[in-house]
């Protein structure tokens, strides 16, 4: 790849820019609580690209000590074949963040591109699509996976993150739709015709940079819902599965271990359990603080 | 009344084709099954010496179409019996319809969902004001973080984590069914308390994980109030503190009632979770258990029947919003 930098010579942009990054800094300043966010996140990501290659594969057991509650050797336990749970919950994050990074791809591609078309051309389309997205969001998310199950294998991240892209990127074009409605409002996508600038410049330059918040936290939010339907089909147990992950763990903590009778096993959901809820904190925070930058109207007198 | 109406119409075309799109997934799921689960009945069922015809009607009975014939006329069949309520017999069960093992289960759905809507939707809305009136102050940052994070935790984690505090470590609450087998079932105290024991937990889950979206909605929508002209020109007119209250509270409500039907519909789509691990028998646990036992009628009746209340919460909460909002009520367009 030959990347090429062109360096933005425009005043006024680069004079936004640096008013938005004072503004990312001064609420980021104000409650330093999200910038955890932001850290825990970057954590899970270096642990799913990273972790796999640290440890060794497979996972060294020791069957003197099988579902062990949490000790200092073993610091959440474990698991009935005598694994270190800690390390399985690294392992199994692979499989959670490379489905959820899927996902958010085509959630963004699918839901931007549908929301601008939607947007741009209004009359029929805009209302089929609409009724489509309207359909989506109608359907029980959970159990169309369930039933789904029965007919498509959810064995690796490509096949689970294909399935919940296509059936999650509604809230993307939602919010992308009524932007682009709204910035037609103000007449700014007239003005831009009327310089003669082609629609491609139009939607590249002037429309995406303006949107690229909302697109960004609408994608995780559907991120969030990614990660929490993949872990859940499989603590459901209705997904054959090649390696263990975090949905896996909970399932064999709860249903085959009995978490829930025995302090033993406990480390064993608590390991996973923990894990979800972090990723989860570090999302709600990351969009929480994207939510007080973008929108003006939240920042605190 | 007539705008009602109209907007009922519209409802019940749009419902219809809803449940539509959904039984022919449903079809089309059945039809593609790997080792194709039909064509293996209606084999063994000649093998054992009864006559194809015979076998035929008998496939038919179960999955709602004939295993042979263009795909066109198994849909037509399939979709045929749906309007004549036959939703074909569970193999899990044998010899029992799926529409009654459906409609015994239902109300162990609906009923714990509605409570727990309820439940979340009042406390969320009074400290959703609160959090909005105190926002700049300590107690309203609390309950701002307090339904960020309620609303982003998935409920199967809730579940686990209540039933790790009341059930294993408290034991104050039964983790598991829905009624202790020791009482005579009927209008006497100990079964109905047993009822409620058990409902508890399954309740006290929907509640908290939609606790989290009101009070973040009814804080913004007060928020967006409180800056309105009639407000300050109540303050102005030195009216009470209790009666402005009043005001901001009946108008922040207002826009919340869209969002009923989205969080109805948010938990019946989470009762699969909710139902496997307090072993609630409801429709979710009915759908994970025909997945797993390849019962696929069950399946397709269980995946319709949430669906069909999703559509219903839908309707009534549109209808009720129509009927509270001037705006609507006067034709006006509400986005």
């Amino acid at each position: 790849m030959s990347a090429t930098l062109i360096p933005e010579t425009g005043s006024a942009a680069s004079t936004l820019r640096r008013n938005f990054w004072r503004g990312v800094w001064r609420v980021m300043r104000r409650k330093p609580s999200r910038l955890v966010g932001v850290v825990i996140l970057a954590a899970f990501v270096l642990m799913a690209v990273l972790g796999p290659m640290l440890l060794p594969s497979p996972l060294p057991n020791d069957p003197t000590a099988i579902t062990q509650p949490p000790s200092a050797e073993h610091w959440f336990g474990t698991d009935p074949q005598g694994r270190d749970v800690l390390a399985l919950v690294v392992t199994g994050s692979r499989y959670v963040l490379l489905t959820a990074a899927i996902t958010a791809l085509i959630t963004v591609v699918a839901g931007t591109s549908i929301g601008l078309f939607s947007g741009f051309k209004r009359g029929r389309w805009d209302t089929v699509l609409m009724r489509l997205t309207d359909m989506k969001l109608t359907i029980p998310g959970l159990p169309l996976l369930l039933v789904l199950a029965t007919v498509w294998r959810f064995g690796s991240p490509w096949q689970m993150g294909l399935v919940l892209g296509l059936l999650g990127w509604g809230g993307v074009a939602r919010a992308v739709r009524s932007q682009t409605l709204s910035l037609r409002e103000r007449g700014f996508i007239e003005a831009a015709r009327g310089l003669g600038l082609s629609t491609t410049h139009i939607i590249g330059k002037e429309l995406l940079p303006s949107m690229a918040p909302y697109i960004a936290m609408n994608m995780l939010i559907a991120v969030t819902g990614a990660v929490y339907s993949q872990v859940g089909l499989f603590f459901l147990g209705v997904l054959p599965y090649e390696s263990d992950n975090w949905g896996v763990m909970l399932n064999l903590a709860v249903f085959q271990a009995g978490a829930l009778i025995t302090p033993n096993a406990i480390g064993y959901l608590l390991g996973p359990l923990l894990a979800i809820l972090l990723l989860t904190l570090a999302i709600v925070l990351v969009v929480d603080a994207m939510d007080e930058i973008f929108n003006p109207r939240l920042r605190e007198e | 009344m007539t705008l009602i109406a109209r907007r009922l119409a519209g409802h019940l075309a749009r419902g219809f084709v809803m449940i539509l799109v959904v039984a022919t997934i449903s079809f089309f799921i059945i039809n593609n099954i790997p080792g194709d689960p039909m064509a293996a009945r209606y084999e063994k069922l000649v093998e054992g010496g009864m006559a194809p015809e015979a076998a035929r009607q008998a496939v038919k009975v179960l999955y709602g179409f004939q295993p042979d014939g263009t795909l066109w006329q198994q849909y037509t069949e399939f979709i045929g019996g749906l309007f004549r309520l036959d939703l074909g017999v569970s193999v899990s069960r044998p010899g029992t319809p799926v529409l009654d093992v459906l409609t015994d289960a239902a109300k162990w759905t609906v009923l714990p969902v509605l409570a727990g809507t309820l439940l979340s939707f009042l406390v969320g809305i009074i400290l959703g004001v609160y959090a909005a009136i105190k926002r700049t102050g300590r107690l309203g940052d609390a309950l701002s973080v307090s339904g960020s994070l309620l609303h982003g935790v998935p409920q199967y984690v809730l579940a686990l984590l209540l039933t790790m505090i009341f059930a294993t470590l408290l034991g104050v609450l039964p983790a598991d069914g829905s009624v202790d087998i020791l009482y005579e079932p009927g209008w006497n105290a100990g079964y109905l308390g047993s009822l409620v024991e058990h409902a508890l937990l399954p309740v006290l889950t929907y509640a908290l994980s939609a606790y989290g979206g009101w009070i973040l909605a009814m804080k913004s929508s007060v928020v967006t109030v409180l800056g309105d002209d009639f407000i300050l020109a109540a303050e102005l007119r030195g009216m009470k503190r209790s009666i402005v209250f009043r005001y901001i509270a009946r108008n922040a409500i207002l826009p919340l009632f869209t969002m009923l039907a989205l969080s109805l519909g948010l938990l019946l789509g989470g009762a699969v979770f909710i139902e496997k691990i307090f072993n609630y028998p409801g429709l979710g646990w009915l759908l994970i258990g025909a997945v797993n036992d390849r019962d696929y009628a069950l399946m397709g009746g269980a995946f319709l029947l949430i669906t069909v209340g999703t559509i219903l919460a839908n309707i009534v909460a549109d209808l009720f919003y129509t009927v509270i909002d001037p705006r609507v009520r006067s034709g006006e367009e509400v986005s």
